[in-house]
């Protein structure tokens, strides 16, 4: 038996295992769109947090990140540096959402939104900008599987292939399980892919260099330019601090933005599980670490250089003569790794666009709603397959451009919860405003002052649009607002602490 | 620890944070020796700052359950 007939068959266990979780999962939830978009709102920690840190931690980090740090080195700390940063203020504003969105039933973002700024605009603008947004990162993590298994196959199974195989599995169980089987999936994958990523981590610099001080003291002589911030560009260049410090605060600001993870708000079984989830959350960036040694492992390697940066976890795993049943680990690992995220995006994708972009102007049943949810589920998995055949775009630079879609977002949700004299033309005025002005640097990036991101520049329009046109429109009604800003409100809405 | 100081201290940490992992509070500490568990200091010092954040959320976190718990509420215990 051939090397990577070992492989395949550890890989497709993998699968096998998964698909049967997420279909046991989906068995016993309730068949309303609440059950099916939100999970009952009955998530426990453990999944919780699994569900928030393996979605986070997507093909993304476990592709696109060892791609950076073996390409453009310190570049790459970028990722590890703002989480914590991005996270922590959802300490306070998690329940806070939370807490409004089981008084109203909300499932969605934008219906929060809309529910203080009652506007069809913005809850069609929400869900086109989430969709444009989730494709590029379902692309991402799709290119991720299809990666991973054309690597390790030694080409046997071809990058559309694999990307198709992992993905049909992932809609199956989507479709069957809803939220439910997201939540237990992931749970399953997230711990799977924490091991493989430390094992890998410390033996790859032990075995090449005799030790991860050994390796970057090598570094340090023949790279050093590798080993500061803020690393290097796609081309080799130095990279700007401008660029560096504005991708680490566009990914702060948009990461719990993300409507799959915002929903997740919705999910929980209290704000007790949401605030734990938010503490131990940082935990998971750690976990980045040893993701990243295994890239600078690949900095000074003498046996060849893999076709792209993003190969070049698989590539390295393969170049070094590493038992069947490791690489079938590996395999597996990076696989969980992309679908996890894979499945909640696209869940949420089609759950935003029927919440958000449909029902405002054409009022369906429960089961219609479910049924459509279904057949977007397969639309959206159909496009972003399309895009992950086109083979030449960095894992990396994908998400940085959908961060600065998502991280709009954040003023008209700020404004929902925290400020009284936010008007709907403000937010409405200020999301066009931002969007557009995003959207031009992305067009333009040689005008892009101080190399900053798009997502930045369009949120120093966004801001103080929102804030003007607010101010020069009529106050909302104040009991209205109270509905979402006061806290008397908020002591309104009883919480049971077993749910 | 009174919850408006556990609040505006957190809120101080996450400013000093954002400023000491962007420029220009990275450039003194952007350096690669010495190396710490053999990292670069460079990606030790955006290490300390998380682990940091692990223990200033779990703090927060301590104090705002106990303030929660004594004013008997799911809410978000602001004044």
């Amino acid at each position: 038996m051939e090397r990577w007939h070992v492989v395949t068959a550890i890989l497709a266990g993998y699968l096998a295992l998964t698909l049967w979780i997420g279909l046991r999962a989906g068995r016993k939830r309730s068949a309303s769109v609440q059950g099916y978009v939100a999970g009952d709102r009955d998530f426990g920690l453990l999944v919780m947090y699994f569900v928030t840190g393996a979605t986070v931690f997507s093909a993304f980090a476990f592709l696109g990140g060892p791609g950076w740090a073996y390409s453009r080195g310190a570049a790459s700390f970028y990722i590890l540096a703002y989480g914590v940063l991005g996270i922590a203020p959802w300490y306070w504003i998690g329940p806070r959402a939370a807490a409004v969105g089981r008084r109203e039933g909300y499932v969605t973002q934008a219906q929060l939104i809309t529910g203080r700024f009652p506007s069809r605009t913005i809850s069609v603008l929400f869900a086109v900008m989430s969709v444009a947004a989730f494709v590029p990162y379902v692309t991402l993590q799709m290119q991720g599987a299809g990666i991973v298994i054309e690597a390790v196959t030694d080409g046997h199974i071809p990058l559309w292939a694999g990307a198709a195989l992992a993905y049909g599995i992932v809609v199956i169980y989507v479709l069957r399980g809803g939220v439910g089987a997201v939540g237990w999936t992931n749970t399953f994958q997230g711990i799977f892919m924490l091991i493989i990523a430390w094992t890998l981590g410390l033996y790859l610099p032990t075995r090449l260099y005799g030790g991860v001080g050994p390796m970057f003291e090598q570094i340090a002589t023949q790279r050093p330019e590798l080993l500061t911030v803020p690393g290097l560009a796609a081309d080799g260049s130095p990279w700007s601090w401008g660029a560096y410090s504005s991708s680490i605060l566009v990914s702060a600001i948009g990461i719990s933005l993300w409507p799959h993870l915002f929903m997740k708000a919705f999910t929980a079984r209290n704000d007790e599980i949401l605030r734990r989830t938010v503490v131990l959350f940082p935990t998971f960036q750690l976990f980045l670490i040893p993701v990243f040694l295994i890239g600078f492992a690949g900095v000074l390697f003498q046996g060849g250089a893999p076709e792209t940066p993003d190969f070049i976890l698989p590539f390295m795993i393969l170049e070094t003569d590493l038992p069947a049943i490791v690489v079938g680990l590996f395999c597996a690992g990076a696989l969980s790794a992309s679908m996890s995220t894979g499945d909640a995006l696209l869940h949420a994708a089609a759950s935003v666009t029927v919440e958000d972009g449909i029902r405002p102007f054409r009022p369906m049943d429960d089961a219609a709603q479910r049924r459509v949810i279904q057949i977007l589920v397969v639309v959206v998995g159909v496009i972003a397959y399309a895009f992950a055949l086109d083979e030449n775009s960095s894992l990396v630079v994908l998400l940085l451009t959908a961060y600065g879609i998502i991280a709009q977002f954040a003023p008209p949700v700020l404004a929902t919860l925290y400020w009284r004299r936010a008007t709907t033309p403000g937010v409405l005025a200020g999301l066009i405003a931002g969007s557009a002005t995003s959207v031009f640097f992305l067009q333009n990036a040689s005008l892009r002052p101080w190399d900053l991101h798009e997502g930045i520049l369009g949120l120093l329009v966004h801001v103080p649009v929102l804030v003007a046109v607010s101010l020069a429109t009529r106050p909302q009604d104040p009991t209205h607002v109270a509905g979402f800003v006061a806290d008397d409100a908020l002591h309104a809405v009883s919480e049971s602490p077993h749910g | 620890m009174s919850l408006r100081y556990a609040r505006t201290l957190a809120f101080v940490f996450l400013a000093a944070y954002a400023v000491a992992v962007t420029w220009p509070g990275m450039v003194p500490f952007n350096r690669i020796h010495p190396l710490i568990l053999g990292l670069p200091f460079s990606m030790v010092w955006i290490a300390i700052w998380i682990v940091a954040g692990c223990l200033v959320l779990w703090m927060l976190h301590r104090v705002e359950s106990t303030h929660r718990a004594r004013r008997g509420l799911g809410d978000d215990g602001a004044d």
